[in-house]
């Protein structure tokens, strides 16, 4: 086990006994990530609902992290389920435009170039080229075979190098 | 080996390098804080309805058993009406007891 998957385990534990200041700490270390990833795939609108829904769930669920695997990973899988979860009751109701925020993040560059990937494509990419994820990892979470995954990463980064190059690099 | 453009890619996905959200941390304490009290107050709110049966049930149990005793019988027999006024009134007033919250019962 990893020497950061021992803190993590140790916080989450405190936290599942009632410790709400060990809880905040473990707010505090992974929001940045788990935030950045869900702005970079379903749009900065939607992803701090998410994130904080997340963060609920994890603090319902603290006893259940077993340090078998990141605490980041296991956040983002809670993350990742409540988000399929929030676009089954929205299917009803379909927002106008998925990525309309988009257009107000700072690095308008590479967020144009997500917008126009498939939601499986934007995440596999971040998580494996921006997060550090293996590819093993994400394909956990996104529930994909391992070689497709792999292949998702693969043309969602030839996509992007496409428009980059396409545009002012090429 | 990494080009231009995978460098360009690692750095703009990765997480952006900045001091935790302060204001984040607090609104997650706050939602957790407050869910917390919900549960709370249901389950206060479930273990009083269940209190409440259960003396509603032992009081009509105690009814039916002071019902069934030969004096009370008799005298149901002789003034019905009497009997099953002071009857009703006395299980009113239990009932009146039960449901009267118990912090206010306290503090009253």
């Amino acid at each position: 086990m990893a020497p950061s998957n021992d803190e993590d385990l140790a916080l989450s534990r405190r936290a599942a006994a009632g410790d709400s200041a060990a809880f905040a700490m473990l707010v505090e270390k992974h929001e940045r990530a788990l935030r950045g990833f869900l702005a970079r795939t379903f749009g900065p609108d939607v992803a701090d609902d998410v994130a904080q829904e997340a963060f609920l769930k994890a603090w319902r669920a603290a006893g259940q992290y077993d340090g078998r695997a990141r605490y980041s990973t296991w956040l983002t899988r809670i993350a990742w389920r409540c988000r399929i979860d929030a676009l089954r009751k929205e299917r009803a109701h379909p927002p106008a435009d998925d990525h309309e925020a988009h257009a107000a993040a700072p690095s308008l560059e590479v967020d144009d170039m997500l917008a126009r990937l498939s939601e499986n494509e934007r995440a596999s990419l971040v998580l494996c080229e921006g997060h550090g994820w293996t590819h093993v990892e994400a394909a956990e979470l996104l529930g994909l075979p391992l070689g497709t995954l792999k292949s998702t990463v693969a043309r969602a980064k030839t996509r992007c190098r496409a428009m980059w190059e396409g545009a002012e690099h090429g | 080996m990494a080009d231009e453009f995978d460098r360009f890619l690692v750095s703009a996905l990765a997480p952006r390098d900045r001091d935790p959200d302060r204001k984040f941390v607090t609104r997650v304490q706050a939602h957790i804080a407050l869910e917390d009290r919900l549960a709370a107050q249901q389950r206060a709110l479930a273990a009083g309805l269940v209190k409440q049966l259960l003396g509603l049930f032992i009081i009509a149990a105690a009814v039916w058993w002071l019902g069934r005793a030969a004096p009370v019988v008799i005298w149901f027999a002789e003034s019905p009406a009497l009997a099953l006024g002071i009857l009703l009134t006395a299980f009113v007033f239990l009932v009146g007891i039960l449901s009267f919250p118990q912090d206010r019962r306290i503090n009253s």
